[in-house]
């Protein structure tokens, strides 16, 4: 019940909203901003109420919906989908918040898109039912398709229609794929009771991993989100980078992993690569972007190759660091994307030559995206380097692809730091333009927006032991999953073990760095 | 020998001549009001509707007059089909009819012969009663597409429709004396005794290929489709609606029939043949519709595409080989597609046709830009049909093609089921690219739109809430669906 009210709560607020819209726009402001802290507190209560010594799923609801299909209205969630259904409570209020002054035209549609695709995203992380979870995965589309198509920039309509098929032809073979598995699973859309081996499971694989990989993007299927994050409204790139980004993520450990491990081994030496490929590409991209928004745009890709990498590293640790970064994603690139968004609201730009030397002029503004930018580097201390620490150790020591692979991966690191210091470089220091002087630092709201973010940034950086701790054994049940069905080479018996304490070794290696960086702070 | 005549069984039908004839009769005075006549076509097939309803429900079935006629849930189920889109389209035309000194009454009664001509279709046992069926609603329908005779292109589409359809006609006749020829007799069931493994005479063969053409033109299958966009262009707008949802339905009625009961032991020449006819009409239809400026036109090439959607169906049920559970479920799932499509193509159609301005119709999509912030109902009205007809969850047309392609899967046809997903994307662009140009594009010109007309109005509604409910609780339709299976 928990669960569905979160799921269905931002849903009344679009009701509430289209009946009470005649109030004006303060109204429909403070109903959607209400809605939106009122579900993200409800869902706190899942977090307090979770049970972090089992793996299953927790707070599940069946009810019948479609019996004569075997379909029901099947909800629940595990220490995986926690994360991913906080962190869309969380970042919808700050959204809401963030957009406070920034909408011109239709407000009430703008808030009600939000709150309606707040629905469909909770609902894409707890369906346990295949069908239910396509219902959402489409559905969601739709507010998207608004919100970037008429509250976006010049080329918003090409960027939507992009956007909008890029997902349709990845989801028509998903829902082939979940057809084609209905009829395996004896009729039935249960997630929960679905257990391989299936048959043309290489193909099942490729069908879900397709839909999901165009959503994450991963290279070489990126190419409509730096114009949808170009063309989206401030909210919108941050939830698409905050969230919709990570559905496609969420699909990989949630289906393709544990559904097809044989598949997802045998396909992985390809998709490691190209996830390397999307790391380095993405990084060399965004460094010679003009835009600061695509700048950032860029750099989601080479964020979510980490991701990608770490998941089909076979380990404890990498999937765990892939789940911790998807969260530290979403936060950092969403902070990312407000503070473009407000400095574009003061300045009409997002070009980098036309700034320079604002650290005189904003202060609390510099400081802020000081620090959002070093989180994204991975600057230890900061949530993004427990990360990819765990992401790079996991897949170092898991003997799932060649250590080359990591070697290249780390240079993306380095990368990172390059295209993000020079571009705050460039925007922050030397000479202030004339144009610029008069541009006015971050108001009260707009600190309001940007501290949640940094409480977050800087808590998962310092501490991140309850945010792990809650994953741990739903990973763990999928790592198992992927391992136990390794070809026999041998091998297997001697590395299980040995894996598993590297790993281990690998979580309390980054909590003793913790301990020393708080002991230096 | 006297006929034992169960009139109960032939309640619908009757109910429909009868309204007929009082409409014709009521026509005669001038001094009623000719907008009664419609709402009298409409109580008329609301009756024979709620009669069908109680007959499906309660399985009142049997055969009439000699086998030749035959009442089953699975014609009753149509019925309903044709029977809702009837008399949504008499609500949409009510208004449209309004202006001038266009006659009523003969609309109104040839739209109850081609309902009644439907009817006879999906209950025809016998193939001389479904060319009957299929000639009362064609002659009818012909009328219809050039009932604006003041218009040259709606005198254009009728004869233009008039002539390809007396083609497919012969075709089809051709077919049924062919059949005969091969297997001694017009009645469905002592067809398919008559065919055995061995009996397979290249008379029955060409035959059954000539009833395939007949079919393919009445329901604008490809490579039969040219006449569609043309004809729907040119008839009066809620003519186009009518000729694209009850008829299609009807066509496939018999087509079911006659090649589930009556050429069963011919699957293994057929279904092929359905598989790649789906694959071409739904890619030829989708990719053409891209192309289109003009609404009424894409509509129709939408309707194409749809008609592919429906054969995946035919082919399932074709392909299921000896597997009773997938044969049933791609019968159901076809004409569970086929309700679906009739709601929401009617209820585009209308949209289209609430979209008046001073000069008439606009039926350029361009026209509709900034529609979004103007007319927030009649965008939302259209918004919602649309994004059904591209198959976006929570509305019917979801359903319907998540069941088709299920069905589809049921018979392993794994390739067709991806064409077809893919051509859902396809889809998805240029429905969306509509509903961009209402919400997302400034119109160029302001346009005058004229008021909303009740009836019109009521009937969106209608629609809409149908769309929606089957949409989010599929079981509404979905389980009598299921019971509808001959």
């Amino acid at each position: 019940m928990l669960l569905s009210t979160v799921i269905f709560l931002p849903l009344l607020g679009v009701i509430a909203i289209a009946l009470l819209r005649g109030l004006g726009a303060t109204a429909v402001k403070a109903i959607a901003l209400g809605i939106g802290l009122i579900t993200f507190v409800i869902s706190l209560g899942l977090y307090t109420g979770f049970n972090a010594d089992t793996g299953t799923f927790q707070y599940v609801t069946q009810e019948n919906w479609i019996t004569s299909l075997g379909i029901s209205y099947h909800i629940g969630i595990d220490g995986i989908s926690l994360w991913l259904v906080l962190l869309t409570t969380f970042l919808t209020p700050v959204c809401i918040l963030a957009a406070w002054d920034s909408v011109e035209k239709g407000l009430s549609g703008f808030m009600m898109s939000l709150l309606a695709l707040e629905t469909g995203m909770l609902g894409v992380f707890c369906s346990l039912d295949l069908f239910l979870f396509f219902v959402f995965w489409e559905s969601m589309l739709i507010p998207m398709y608004f919100l970037i198509g008429i509250w976006g920039g010049e080329r918003r309509i090409y960027a939507t229609i992009k956007f909008v098929l890029y997902t349709m032809a990845g989801s028509a073979l998903m829902l082939v794929g979940i057809l084609a598995l209905y009829f395996q699973n004896g009729n039935s859309f249960d997630l929960t009771t679905l257990s391989g081996p299936f048959e043309h499971s290489d193909l099942l694989f490729l069908a879900f991993f397709i839909a999901f990989a165009i959503k994450v993007p991963l290279f070489p299927f990126h190419t409509w989100l730096p114009d949808a994050h170009v063309e989206a409204p401030t909210v919108g790139s941050v939830i698409l980078a905050g969230v919709l980004l990570k559905m496609g993520t969420y699909g990989i450990i949630r289906f393709c992993l544990p559904l097809f491990p044989d598949a997802a081994e045998k396909f992985t030496p390809l998709i490691v690569t190209l996830a390397v490929i999307g790391i380095i590409y993405g990084a060399l991209v965004a460094m010679v972007q003009p835009d600061l928004k695509k700048l950032v745009a860029y750099s989601s890709v080479s964020h979510l190759g980490f991701v990608v990498l770490g998941l089909f590293s076979q380990s404890a640790a990498g999937l765990q660091g892939s789940m911790l970064q998807m969260i530290n994603h979403g936060l950092s690139t969403g902070a990312l994307f407000l503070l473009v968004g407000m400095i574009y609201e003061r300045r009409h730009s997002r070009m980098i030559v036309d700034f320079g030397g604002l650290s005189k002029r904003m202060p609390i503004f510099a400081v802020i995206f000081m620090i959002v930018t070093l989180s994204s580097i991975g600057l230890p201390g900061l949530n993004g380097f427990v990360g990819e620490y765990m992401i790079l150790l996991g897949s170092f020591v898991g003997k799932a692809f060649s250590k080359v692979y990591v070697v290249f991966a780390t240079a993306g690191v380095i990368l990172a730091a390059v295209y993000m210091l020079w571009m705050f470089q460039r925007v922050m220091f030397g000479t202030l333009d004339k144009t610029n002087e008069n541009l006015p630092d971050l108001n009260a709201r707009e600190i309001v927006v940007m501290l949640p973010l940094l409480l977050f940034i800087v808590w998962i950086g310092v501490y991140p032991e309850p945010f792990l701790s809650k994953m741990e054994k739903s990973v763990g049940i999928v790592v198992t999953k992927v391992q136990t069905t390794e070809p026999a080479m041998g091998r297997l018996e001697k590395q299980k073990p040995r894996d598993t304490k590297l790993a281990l070794q690998g979580t309390q290696h980054t909590q003793h760095e913790k301990r020393e960086k708080e002991a230096e702070q | 020998m006297p006929i034992e005549i169960n009139w109960q069984l032939l309640m619908p039908e009757l109910v429909i001549a009868l309204t007929l004839i009082i409409v014709l009769v009521f026509d005669l005075f001038d001094s009623i009001s000719k907008t009664v006549l419609g709402w009298m076509t409409i109580v008329g097939a609301g009756i024979a509707l709620w009669v069908s309803i109680q007959m499906h429900q309660a399985d009142r079935v049997g055969t009439q007059f000699n086998e030749m006629f035959k009442v089953d849930s699975f014609s009753l189920f149509f019925n309903i089909i044709f029977l809702v889109s009837t008399i949504l389209v008499v609500l949409i035309s009510m208004s449209y009819l309004d202006r001038g000194d266009r006659k009523q009454g003969p609309y109104y009664l040839l739209i109850l012969l081609a309902t009644l001509g439907m009817m006879l279709m999906a209950a025809g046992n016998e193939l001389i009663i479904v060319f009957l069926g299929l000639e009362l609603m064609s002659l009818s329908l012909y009328v219809l597409a050039g009932y604006f005779r003041e218009s040259p292109a709606s005198s254009e589409a009728g004869m233009k429709y008039l002539l390809l359809g007396a083609f497919a006609s012969a075709f089809f006749l051709y077919g049924i004396a062919l059949i005969y020829g091969g297997a001694g007799t017009t009645s469905v069931p002592a067809i398919a005794e008559a065919i055995t493994a061995e009996n397979k005479s290249p008379l029955l063969l060409a035959g059954m290929f000539l009833l395939v053409v007949g079919f393919g033109f009445k329901v604008a299958i490809v490579p039969f489709h040219q006449w569609a966009p043309d004809v729907y262009e040119g008839a009066p707008t809620t003519i186009a609606a009518f000729i694209s949802a009850g008829p299609k339905a009807a066509g496939f009625a018999a087509f079911l029939r006659i090649f589930m009961e009556a050429l069963p032991n011919l699957q293994g020449e057929w279904s092929g043949v359905l598989i790649l006819l789906a694959m071409l009409t739904m890619t030829v239809g989708n990719v053409i519709a891209i192309a289109q400026t003009n609404i009424k036109r894409m509509l129709a090439y939408s309707s194409i595409a749809h008609a592919g959607y429906v054969l995946i169906g035919l082919a399932a049920a074709g392909a299921a080989a000896g597997n009773e559970a997938a044969r049933s479920e791609g019968i159901s799932s076809a004409i569970l597609y086929l309700l679906i499509y009739c709601v929401m193509n009617i209820g585009a159609f209308g949209a289209v046709i609430l979209a008046k301005t001073e000069d008439g119709e606009s039926l350029m999509i361009s026209d509709y830009a900034g529609l979004g912030t103007r007319k927030p109902l009649l965008a939302m009205f259209m918004s919602v049909m649309l994004l059904s007809l591209a198959g976006f969850p929570l509305t019917a047309g979801f359903v319907g093609k998540f069941y088709i392609f299920k069905s589809a899967i049921g018979s392993e046809l794994y390739l067709l089921v991806i064409v077809g997903a893919i051509n859902t994307a396809i889809s998805a662009f240029y429905y969306l690219r509509v509903v961009v140009t209402m919400y997302m594009r400034e119109p160029e010109e302001e346009l005058e739109f004229m008021p909303y007309a009740s009836t019109l109005v009521v009937g969106l509604i209608l629609a809409v809430i149908g769309v929606l409910l089957i949409g989010i609780l599929p079981s509404l339709m979905l389980t009598p669906a299921q019971n509808s299976v001959f």
